[in-house]
Order: C-alpha cells, then structure tokens, then sequence
C-alpha cells in the first residue's frame, strides 16, 4: 500500500475480569485480544477470520470505541483515538460505522425505517427534515431497496432487505471504515450472494475499508484483499488472501483450510489431515505457542516462548517459531 | 408390503401444515424419497424450505397442538408410521430411529449426567441392567472419542464444550443401534476444525455400524463432502434428487444450478488477479407457504419459466442415471451453460 493507511492498531490489548466467588471478587481474567497489530488502506478489505471465542468482535468493538481497550494505540484517518473519552471521541464516531449479523437487534421496532436510516444523518447534524428525507430516499435506491419502503417497519422485511437497511444506515454518514461483524451469516447463500455484491459495489464506489469478520472461509476469501487468521486473541498469520490460500505458513492456517468443506465430491478422496481437540478457553490459554495443545509440528519450545508475529517474506506475517525469516516455506516435518 | 426392497425408509408424498395466524402453512408439500440400508442422504435446500419439518414428520414429533401429517405415507421397514400408535412410536425412537438436532442442549437434559441420560435410554430399549447400561455409555462416549471417558459421565452437558455435546448426542443416538440416524444440521453451530472432526466421526461410526443416515444441512460444502444421494428441496417440495457426483456435475434444476452459482468459490487466478468476481444472485425472495402455489414454486424467480410453468406443478422426470428433476424446461435448461 503506497497510500498511508485509514485505520491502524498497534499493539491492541483488551482484557476482560473475570468474577467468581461468593464476593464476586475478580479472579482473573480473559484475554478476549492480547496485543494485536494491523492496518487497512482507503478501498481496501482486511478479513479477521478465526473460530468462535478468538477476540474478533472484541476488536471490532474496541476500535469502534464501543468498549475501551486495555492498552495499544488506534489510529483512525491520522488521528490517535485510543484513549479519547466519548465527548472527544463523538467527531469522529462518524468516520467509523459498523454492520452486524443481525441488525433487527439493533433497530427500534416502533420507528418506521426510513427514520431508522436517518437517524446518524441528524444525530451528526448532517442534515435535516426534508434533506434527510431525500437522502435517505437515495441511499434505500443505492442499496437496492424501493424508496416507498421508508414507511415500513424492520419487522416487515426479510433478512437480506433487513442487512440492506443496516447497510444504508452505516453509510449514510460517509464512513472512511466499516466494521462488519458477520454481516452475511444469518443469510441464506442466495441472499447472501445479493449483500456481498451490494457490499463490493458500495466499497469500490466509496473506497470504504473494511474491517470484515467471518468464520466463513470462502466468503472471506470472495470480498477480502488481505486476511488475518486469529487464535486465542493474536494473529497468527497475515497476508493478501491469495498467499494464504496457496501459501500458508502457519499451522493453524494449514488445519483451518484443510477443515474447510467445498462443494466438490471430488475433493473428499484427497482426505483432509483434520486437527485434534478443542480450542482451549482463552481464560486459561497454554503457555508458549496458544497452538501447541493442537499442533502436529509442536517442538518442546513451543509449550515456553510465544512466538511473535514476524515478516518471515514480504508482507506475509506469521507468529510460528518454526516459521524464521527467509525460511523454507515448504511443508513442516511431524517431530518425533 | 416392500419389506423385500433394499429400502429401509420410504416417503410417499409427505404433507405436513401448521395452522397459524397468517393461515395454513404448508410446510412439506408432497414429497417423496427412499433410504437405502447403510446408505448417507443429504437433504438441502434454504431456511424454511421444509427439511426439519420433514425429519420431525418422520419421527412423528410435530406439535398436535399446531401441526399435523396431513397427507402421503412413511414406511420404516415396511411399517406405516403416519398411523402407529404413540407407544410404538416411542419404542422406535431413540433406538431404531434416532435423530441429532444442531443445537444438543435443546435435547440434552441439563440437570441429568451424560452417563445417565445415555443409560436411561440404553434401559429403556434395550432392557438391560443399571450397571450393563452404565457400561454402554461408557463404551459409547469412548467410541466418539470423549477424551477421560470415564470421568466424563458424572458431568453435565453445560460442563462440555459444544463439540463435546454433539459427541454426546451422537453417542446417545447411537447407544441403541439404531437402523436410521437422522442428523439435522449436526454441525451447524460448530467451528470448522471441529464441525471436520464430527463429520468425519459419524462416516466412521457409519463404516463400523452400517446405520443409514439423513444428513441435513443448508451447506452444499457439507453435501457434497459427505453424502451419496442427495434431495434438493425448495419450498416444501423435492425438486431434484441425484447421486451426489451427478448433482455436482451438472445440476438440471434451475434452482439447484442458482444456489452453486451463488456460493464464493475459490478461484485462484481470480486471487492473482485482484479480482473479486460478481456472485450470481438469484433475485427475489422464497414464496410464503400459506398462499397455494398453483405451479412451480421457483417460477417467480426463474429464467426459464414459462406460462405453463405458473400454472401446471412440474411433474418429477426421470433424467437418467438416478438423476430426477421436477422442471418443466429441463432440456432447455441442460442445453444451456452451466
Ligand atoms: N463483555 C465481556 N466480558 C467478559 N468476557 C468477554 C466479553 N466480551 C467477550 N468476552 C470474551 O472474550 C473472548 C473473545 O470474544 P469475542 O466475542 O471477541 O469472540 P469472537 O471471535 O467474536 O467469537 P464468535 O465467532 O463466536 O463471534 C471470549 O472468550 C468471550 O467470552
Ligand atoms: N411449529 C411450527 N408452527 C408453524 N410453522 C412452522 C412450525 N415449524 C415449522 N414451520 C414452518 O414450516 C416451514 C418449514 O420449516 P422448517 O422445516 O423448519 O425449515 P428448514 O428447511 O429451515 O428446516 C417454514 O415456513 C416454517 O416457518
Ligand atoms: S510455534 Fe510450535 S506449536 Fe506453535 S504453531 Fe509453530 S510449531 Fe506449532
Ligand atoms: S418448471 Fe419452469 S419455473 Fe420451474 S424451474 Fe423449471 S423452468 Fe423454472
Ligand atoms: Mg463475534
Ligand atoms: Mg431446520
């Protein structure tokens, strides 16, 4: 990226206590992101991708400043944020919107949801009575929904139109970041193609960067440029989405491709080397490598030294302690 | 009776409704398939179109108080279902015909151990003793691969990871050697590492027990990774059913052919490229179930269809090598690209 990035987070640490007890005393706590790093660049998708539990929605909330984080820096459109306290933070809550899985959650059942929809335009003040009517009039166009539905409820659309309606709310303001948190999960894959086109459209229109979390492989490999593979909150591997398909370095990365199913009967003669166990709690992750419990390349050294995420070739990131700089990138051999 | 035939479940033009404030829902629609012994089924299709509906018709556990099988026939070994009586139905349940839902704590009780509900349902079928019982479920938890078996039966389910209560719903289907299993989404509220795992287990267990299995699941990755025959459904109705390699290769619904376009496919040189090619979308929405659909239930949103398609139901035609289709334009549809 030779432009410089929208939104950077460095070093990002959220920790939640845990309460036990009959005092409800805090008697540890919860690593939910344990000093991650990225960036992302104007018109371009960065894919979090990792299984349930491994802090991907905690970093989107802590860069939204939805929860505070427990230290490192976010810098959104050159300006620090990280420890900005909501009134400060309130200017530029506007650069930074977000899409859920489930927007009706979210949607006021009693508003119709043209007001819905207008609600961040006159929160910002960006405009007013008639002016946001007709904005909002075109933004129910753009994303693909009759401007006469302004008038209906969240309850009365489906799925599909409900995301277009969280869509048109997030970028009524004129993001410079989305932040979409499973924003097609819920939907069956016909509707689904519909949100992710709609979604690619509204970014290469806009130059809108996404921050966009799935545990969906191949819908992360369809809209992502680069991807980052989270593990008991760190990223264990970041690179452009067609290194990581092809060329993956790390172990996890290796067992989630490999766990991935395809529509292809074919593929299920090649059978898959299927990683053991279950993913540990992230209170009470192991020591070292958080991978180790699971990983067949697992040396003595990893159960001690977390390895950190290094540059081991250009722009590939990996954090695997068998994985040097400049190393074979070729398959690791089973120890023992 | 086809007691002879190599069929151990076969459903005749199944009708199950729901009466609800909107009106009568239709939720299965007449429709027909057969299990083979020791054969895997998929079932697919979208949200609503019918495929949990179905399992449950089977097992014969739709709420009376809204549903009920209003029409078509169930055989199981030669045996109506639709009329058995509730105890018999009871003693097939759990034993010859046992089911796993996606969500385990729905039918896990929480306040019982693993070992014990597996047990009860080991005693209940097969009449053994407590203590042979107890065994069993050792055996069972031990044969999903439950690390420390033992001590795993005085826990609860809510002590178990997600991926531990499906091996336990699998084991507890499992206990009483069942003939059919059938598996609705079993692994949908799982992650991929571990959905792998389970997937592969139950086609182990399959291998070593010879139990026919009903896979449900919306996810053709799913299908096509562990089935042999498979039912496309769309709208309460089948609307095509192929031999899983067949389905694959050339899809002759229009349906069928909308949903594989439409699912992110990996593509490599696209990647090199940097391009994110367009998905196809099938436009439009599914047809609520409550209005009668006079013709085919995808004409709304298919490129193919013609006035006779919005009027007349399209029968299923045979297409060749076990292939089946309901559409009328299936050979315009074949003659175009894929
Ligand atoms: N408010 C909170 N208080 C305490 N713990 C929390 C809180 N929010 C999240 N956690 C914990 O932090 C960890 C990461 O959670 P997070 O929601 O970020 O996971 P995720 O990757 O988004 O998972 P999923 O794929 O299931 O959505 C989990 O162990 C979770 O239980
Ligand atoms: N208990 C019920 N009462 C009313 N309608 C129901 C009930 N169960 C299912 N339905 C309806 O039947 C249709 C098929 O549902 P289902 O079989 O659950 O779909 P799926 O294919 O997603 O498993 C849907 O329209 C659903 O809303
Ligand atoms: S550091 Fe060790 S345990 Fe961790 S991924 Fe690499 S080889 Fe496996
Ligand atoms: S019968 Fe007609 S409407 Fe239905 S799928 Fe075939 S061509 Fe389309
Ligand atoms: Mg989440
Ligand atoms: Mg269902």
């Amino acid at each position: 990226m030779s432009e410089p990035s929208v939104l950077e987070v460095e070093g990002l640490v959220k920790h939640f206590p845990i309460h036990g007890g009959l005092l409800q005393r805090r008697t540890g706590e919860v690593k939910a992101v344990d000093g991650v790093s990225f960036s992302i660049g104007r018109g371009e998708t960065l894919g979090l991708v990792g299984e349930s539990g491994c802090g991907k929605s905690t970093i989107g909330k802590t860069v939204l400043k939805l929860i505070e984080p427990t230290a490192g820096r976010i810098v959104l459109a050159g300006e620090d944020i990280s420890s900005l306290k909501p009134g400060a933070m309130w200017p530029h809550r506007r650069r930074i919107q977000t899409i859920f899985q489930d927007p009706y959650s979210s949607m006021n059942p009693r508003l119709p949801s043209g007001t819905i929809v207008g609600e961040p335009l006159e929160n910002f003040g960006l405009s007013s009575g008639r002016d946001t009517d007709e904005r909002v009039a075109r933004l129910f166009e753009r994303v693909g929904l009759r401007p006469d539905a302004m008038r209906k409820y969240a309850h009365e659309f489906s799925g599909g139109q409900r995301q277009r309606l969280g869509i048109a709310k997030a970028l009524s303001v004129n993001p410079d970041v989305i932040v979409a948190d499973e924003p097609v999960s819920a939907l069956d894959v016909s509707v689904q193609a519909q949100v992710l086109n709609l979604l690619i459209d509204l970014q290469e229109e806009f130059r809108l960067a996404y921050l966009f979390i799935s545990h969906d492989l191949a819908v992360m490999r369809h809209i992502s440029h680069r991807i980052a593979v989270m593990y008991l909150g760190r990223i264990v591997e970041l690179t452009t989405k067609r290194t990581l398909f092809t060329q993956p370095l790390h172990p996890y990365t290796e067992a989630l491709l490999s766990a991935a199913t395809a529509p292809d009967p074919k593929r299920r003669q090649q059978r898959k080397r299927i990683v053991q166990g279950d993913v540990p709690s992230p209170a009470n992750p192991p020591p070292g490598c958080h991978f180790h419990t699971r990983c067949p390349y697992a040396m003595p050294e990893c159960k001690v030294t977390a390895p950190p995420l290094i540059e081991v070739a250009e722009g590939h990131h990996v954090a695997c302690l068998r994985r040097p700089v400049g190393g074979d990138p070729g398959p690791l051999s089973v120890p023992g | 009776m086809s007691v002879t035939s190599g069929n151990i479940l076969e459903v005749r033009g199944l009708q199950t409704q729901f009466n609800t404030l909107d009106g009568v829902v239709r939720a299965v629609d007449g429709v027909s398939f057969d299990l083979a012994r020791g054969e895997t089924l998929g079932i697919v299709g979208e949200s609503g179109c019918g495929k949990s509906v179905t399992a449950l018709s089977i097992l014969r556990l739709i709420p009376p108080e809204t549903g009920r099988i209003a029409g078509g026939s169930i055989k199981f070994e030669g045996e109506e279902l639709t009329t058995l009586g509730e105890e018999a139905m009871k003693g097939l349940r759990g034993h010859r015909i046992s089911m796993i839902f996606q969500e385990p704590m729905t039918s896990l009780n929480p306040v019982l151990t693993v070992g014990t509900q597996i047990a009860e349902n080991v005693v209940r079928h097969m009449g053994v003793s407590w203590r042979a019982a107890r065994e069993r479920s050792f055996e069972m938890l031990d044969l999903v691969r439950i690390a420390d078996a033992r001590r795993r039966l005085d826990e609860y389910p809510h002590q178990l990871s997600g991926g531990m209560r499906q091996r336990v719903m699998i084991a507890l289907a499992l206990s009483c050697d069942p003939q059919v299993l059938i598996a609705d989404e079993p692994t949908t509220a799982l992650d991929v590492t571990i959905q792998a795992q389970i997937l592969d287990l139950m086609l182990e267990l399959k291998e070593k027990t010879g139990t026919a299995i009903v896979l449900i699941t919306h996810d053709l990755g799913v299908i096509a990774e562990t089935t042999e025959r498979v039912v496309v459904m769309y709208a309460g109705r089948k609307v095509e059913e192929a031999p899983v390699e067949a389905l694959f290769a050339e899809p002759l619904h229009p349906y069928t052919r909308g949903l594989m376009r439409a699912i992110p496919r990996l593509d490599i040189e696209a990647d090199a490229a940097g391009m994110r090619p367009r998905l196809q979308e099938i436009p439009g929405l599914v047809p609520r179930l409550t209005q009668p659909i006079p013709g085919c239930a995808f004409a709304p949103r298919c490129g193919f269809a013609t006035e006779r398609c919005r009027a007349e139901p399209p029968p299923l035609v045979d297409a060749g090598g076990g292939h089946t289709v309901a559409c009328w334009e299936v050979d315009r549809v074949r003659a175009s690209a894929l």
